[in-house]
Parts: structure tokens; C-alpha cells; sequence
């Protein structure tokens, strides 16, 4: 059997399987394993990429360019890894937060259904199913936004929806212009067909287009302003999943578009997203600074990373697109947890209303020292997780002499520090006489649990950074190796082989 | 045929664009309907010059095929569309619902996005 089609199939038959019957704890048993089930599949797709190379699916035996494709590679992955992480633990964390009486009948399936369409972007071989997959993706993501919101949060999600349709758009414009230049919608082989074309304008054209187009959905500046006003209106175990996950598919596939698909010379493109990196940085973090909330603090962090990782696709090197796999791995667990914890201390609290909060220090230490590993990992303290990515983004700007860029980053860090003090300070450190925390409910224990998991993940990437980074390095090799990627994409043998 | 479609797509999208731009969530729907009906046009243009051609059913003939694939990418694109148009049919209805108006500025007028209530 080939795996390849495993992290589509899965949550795409455990979607439509939960559509059925009413909410209960069966159905979580369903939804609980179905997650395990696909993060030990990717896991397996993991060690079988690293090892022994890219697993190519040919759709229906019809041999690449003319059939379609899933190629998942070490970088695909890590990243279908990191989708079942986050979705585990998002439902983990739901299943302990609210009781099955109250569970909106379609959070299940929708859930399943995202994680489908993120799956897709990360497995896909071509641009026009990449733009299914964004679609599956969104229009779930619009349902689960919309599914519990009163009337403040729709209208913080219409802009959500609006920005995307706008992306939708050009995203198949995009598509469009790429097959009427090459002739051609598969990675591979628009890869071998773009070689040597850099100079040509209507390629240039094209890279832009499609640097607008992810810069949308990875939240670049000035494209994000639809972002931190739409996830504070989630429930935090979606924000989490959402957090964490549906930004970083536009990071993913900038990564893997610039990387493996369009040709690298692209010298203009490359220095356009280092500058859109270095100018999100710090407008994000001071967007942080500004809000009092804790889900509008962390959603304008997500920004803020985002720069970083982009940052590091714009430096255009083997090592930094290593860094930048690395920043996504440690990034993913980190943002998670700590909207995880947000939502811990929002749930003891009653509100996650800075203002309001308060003396959770004193009550559930352990709750302080899990946000203090992971916003301290955020900010990039050594040894925790977040260090290491941004040390060695560091290292190659300054190999490359960009030291505005890398200015930016060490006052954006810095900024990060101080807004992530801010929680500290009004949620854990206040002793105000006048924060409610109710901790009658034994739920917020299990909840406590699922962060702490997470944690321990996120500490384990930070004290194994040299093993991490090994697994990052080989994978950024596999992106940038347009020649072998083609040659194992269109080498596989099928019907219809192309002379 | 390529230089008329090519203006039609431009003034597709310019419409488009004037329209999500206006305050009426009626007109900024109509807006959405035209911008993904332009970029299925762009799609459809990709197949190149139909003139001469015979339509992609496959025969024994000489005469060279029109490129079938763009519209098999649109008939994808049209069927997503009109899903996500749908949604957002719903969607401004229920914020017209909420907020018992149907302009943009309007709504937004009184936000204040720093706190969460």
C-alpha cells in the first residue's frame, strides 16, 4: 500500500463517518483515535521519507505530468506530523474543557475536514490541487469560525472570509497564468520547465502574484489585518489549531513554491519577502503591545513569527531554509500550547480579559512555570526550542551582511519578551483583590495536562535542537533539490508515460 | 479572440474590485460573484487561440484540438465558487440580521479592537 494517500484518506472518512449520529462520547472515542491513528501515520511517512527518500502516489496509475500526483517528502512530513500533533491535542484539550452536552454536532466533523485540506496542501504535487486544498481548507475553517459565534464574532469573521475569497481569486488567476506560461500545473515539472527562465518578466510577474497570493494566508505585511481580529472570536482549542497551523500552510508553501518549484534566481522575489519579513516582525509585535486581551496578544504574536520563518525563505540558503523549518517545528507547539494555557487561565479566570484576570501564580504554579517555558521559548531564550531557530536565521543574515533585517529581528524579539511579561505580569503575577478564579471545576486539571504534553514536546525540541535541526537540514535539502524532486516525481512509472 | 478577452478580464476585474470596494453588502457580493467569474475567464484564455481549432473530442482528424484542460480547471473553480458564494450570501445576511444594517462603514463605525468584551 502506498502511505502517501493515508493523511487525506483518514480524516476525510472519519468526517464523513462523524457527520452521522448525535454528539456523545462514542464520537469523541472516533474523532481521539482517528487523530492518533493519523500522527502515527505520518510518523511512519516521517522515518520512510528521511531514510529512504520522497513516497510519490501517481493518482489512478497515470504517470506524472499528465496524471496527478502526491509527493510527500521530509518537509511534507514533518508537517503532516505536526498537523496531527496540534489536532490531537486541540481535541484532547476541547474533550476536557467542555462536556459532550454542549458540543456543537458539527465541531467534529469540520475539525476533521480542516485538517483534511491541510493535509492536502502539504501532500499535493501540483499548483491546481494545491488550490483545492486551500479551498477545502478555508471553507471548513469559515464553517468552524462561524459555527458558534454571537453576533461580535461575525463580524470580526467577515473580513476573515472577504481577505481569503480576494486570495481565492488570484491564487487561480495564478494557476491559470502558470499553465498558460508553462504549459504545465505539476510541480515537477514546472520546476524543469522554469529552470533558466528567472530573468523572464512574465515568470517574475508569476512569482509575485503567487508571493501576494500566500503572503494572504501566511499573514504577511500589510496582508494580515484580517488576522488578529478573527481568531481572538474562536474558542481557544481552535484558536490553538487554527494558531498554529492554517498561517503556517502559507509558510509551507512559500517555502516549497520558491524552493522547489520557480527558479532560484529569483533575486527580487527573495529580497522582497526579507523585507515584507523584517517590516512584519515589528509592526506585528508592536500590534501585540497595543492589545489587552490574551487571545489578541498571542494571534498578533503568530504574525510576528510568521516574519521570522519568512525571513528566513527570503534569505535563500540551504541553512536558512533549514532555520526555517526548524522555527516552523519549534513555532507550532510553542503558539499551540500557549493559547492552550491562555485558555487554562481564561477558563480559572472567567475572562481572558487582562484587565480583569489575576493571582493565578499563587493558586496553580505549575500552570506559571508551563506559560514561562513557553513565552520565554517564544521570545528565543536559550536552551528552549526557540533559540535555535532564530540563532541560526541570525547567522545566515549576517553571513549576508543584512544587518537591518537582523536588527529587526533582535528589537522584535525583544518586543516579544515584553508582551509576553504583559500576561505574565496581569494573569499569573497580580495579586489584584478583585480577579475572580473559580477552581471548583476539576476540568482545567485535565485541560492542565494536554499543555503539559505539549510542553514537554516543545523542551524536547529545544535540548534535542541538534537532532531537530539535522532532520530540518536534510528536509531543506529535499526542497531545494528541484533535480531530484523532479526525477522522482516524474521517474515513477505509470500509464500514459510520457516519451 | 485573445485581445478581446484579455480586455473583457480587465474590466472584469476592475469592476470587481469597485465593487467589494463600496459600502452595500449587496454590491460588495456582486463584487465577489464578478471577481471569481474573472478569474474563471483568465483560466478559460489559458487554452489559447480557439480559432481553427476543433473542439476537444478525440478523432482521427488532422485539424489540432483546443487545449480541454483550462476548462476542466474552471468547471473545479466554478463549482467552489459558487459554494463560497453561497457562504457568503448567509453570512452577510446574518450580519444584517445582527446588526440590523447593510453598510460596512456603519458597522465597523464603533470598534474598538483592543479589547475582547
Amino acid at each position: 500500500m502506498n502511505w502517501a494517500v493515508a493523511p487525506l484518506l483518514l480524516p476525510l472518512l472519519t468526517a464523513l463517518g462523524l457527520l452521522f449520529g448525535r454528539p456523545g462520547v462514542g464520537r469523541r472515542w472516533v474523532a481521539g483515535l482517528s487523530a492518533t491513528l493519523q500522527l502515527g501515520v505520518a510518523l511512519y511517512l516521517l522515518g520512510r521519507t528521511y531514510f529512504q527518500g520522497m513516497v510519490v502516489l501517481l493518482l489512478g496509475g497515470w504517470a506524472a505530468p499528465a496524471g496527478i500526483v502526491l509527493a510527500v517528502d521530509t518537509f511534507s512530513a514533518i508537517m503532516l506530523c505536526l498537523a496531527a500533533l496540534i489536532s490531537l491535542a486541540c481535541l484532547l484539550y476541547g474533550f476536557a474543557e467542555s462536556p459532550v452536552s454542549i458540543e456543537h454536532p458539527l465541531r467534529l466533523p469540520l475539525l476533521q475536514f480542516l485538517v483534511m485540506g491541510i493535509n492536502l496542501c502539504f501532500c499535493t504535487g501540483d499548483l491546481f490541487n494545491l488550490y483545492v486544498g486551500f479551498e477545502v481548507m478555508l471553507i471548513a475553517s469559515y464553517a468552524l469560525l462561524t459555527l458558534e459565534a454571537d453576533d461580535w464574532d461575525i463580524k470580526q469573521a467577515y473580513p476573515y472570509v472577504a481577505i481569503n475569497l480576494v486570495g481565492s481569486a488570484l491564487f487561480l488567476s495564478a494557476a491559470g497564468l502558470a499553465y498558460g506560461i508553462f504549459g504545465t500545473l505539476n510541480f515537477a515539472d514546472l520546476a524543469m520547465r522554469a529552470a533558466g527562465m528567472g530573468d523572464d518578466p512574465r515568470v517574475q510577474t508569476l512569482a509575485m502574484l503567487l508571493l501576494v497570493v500566500f503572503g494572504i494566508k501566511a499573514g504577511l505585511f500589510p496582508l494580515y489585518y484580517w488576522l488578529p481580529n478573527s481568531y481572538p472570536t474562536l474558542p481557544f482549542p481552535l484558536a490553538a489549531l487554527y494558531a498554529g497551523m492554517l498561517t503556517k500552510v502559507g509558510v509551507y508553501v512559500l517555502a516549497r513554491i520558491f524552493g522547489t518549484v520557480l527558479p532560484h534566481d529569483l533575486h527580487f522575489a527573495h529580497h522582497v519577502l526579507a523585507v515584507l519579513a523584517g517590516l512584519t516582525m515589528v509592526i506585528a509585535v508592536l500590534g501585540a503591545l497595543s492589545r489587552q486581551f490574551i487571545r489578541g496578544i498571542l494571534s498578533f504574536h503568530i504574525l510576528s513569527q510568521i516574519g521570522f520563518m519568512v525571513l528566513a525563505v527570503g534569505l535563500f540558503t540551504p541553512l536558512s531554509f533549514a532555520a526555517a523549518i526548524f522555527y516552523i517545528i519549534h513555532h507550532i507547539v510553542v503558539k499551540a500550547s500557549l493559547f492552550l494555557i491562555g485558555g487554562v487561565a481564561a477558563t480559572l479566570n472567567g475572562t481572558d480579559n487582562l484587565a480583569r484576570g489575576g493571582r493565578l501564580w499563587g493558586l496553580t504554579p505549575w500552570l506559571g512555570i508551563l506559560f514561562l517555558a513557553q513565552a520565554l521559548s517564544l521570545a528565543g531564550l536559550p536552551p528552549l526550542s526557540g533559540f535555535w531557530g532564530k540563532y541560526v536565521i541570525l547567522v545566515v543574515g549576517l553571513e549576508q551582511g543584512r544587518y537591518i533585517l537582523v536588527g529587526a529581528a533582535l528589537v522584535a524579539s525583544l518586543l516579544t519578551l515584553m508582551s509576553m511579561l504583559k500576561i505574565w505580569n496581569a494573569t499569573f503575577w497580580s495579586e489584584a483583590p478583585d480577579a475572580v478564579v473559580n477552581m471548583d471545576n476539576s476540568r482545567w486539571k485535565r485541560m492542565t495536562w494536554v499543555v503539559g504534553g505539549l510542553t514537554i514536546i516543545s523542551l524536547g525540541i529545544g535540548l534535542g535542537a541538534e537532532g531537530v535541526m539535522q532532520v530540518a537540514q536534510k528536509a531543506a535539502g529535499q526542497v531545494l533539490d528541484q533535480q531530484g524532486y523532479a526525477a522522482a516525481v516524474l521517474g515513477a512509472t505509470g500509464k500514459g508515460n510520457l516519451p | 479572440m485573445q485581445v478581446e478577452t484579455a480586455i473583457l478580464t480587465g474590466v472584469l476585474f476592475a469592476a470587481a474590485t469597485y465593487l467589494i470596494l463600496q459600502h452595500s453588502f449587496v454590491k460588495i457580493l456582486f463584487g465577489f460573484v464578478i471577481l471569481s467569474n474573472a478569474a474563471n475567464l483568465l483560466v478559460l484564455s489559458m487554452s489559447g487561440r480557439p480559432d481553427g481549432k476543433a473542439p476537444p473530442i478525440v478523432e482521427d482528424s488532422a485539424v489540432a484540438m483546443v487545449d480541454p484542460l483550462p476548462q476542466a480547471l474552471i468547471l473545479t473553480a466554478i463549482v467552489i465558487g459558487f459554494g463560497v458564494v453561497s457562504y457568503l450570501v448567509f453570512l452577510l445576511y446574518r450580519l444584517f440580521l445582527d446588526q440590523r444594517t447593510t453598510n460596512a462603514a456603519e458597522m465597523y463605525a464603533d470598534t474598538d479592537d483592543s479589547v475582547r468584551e
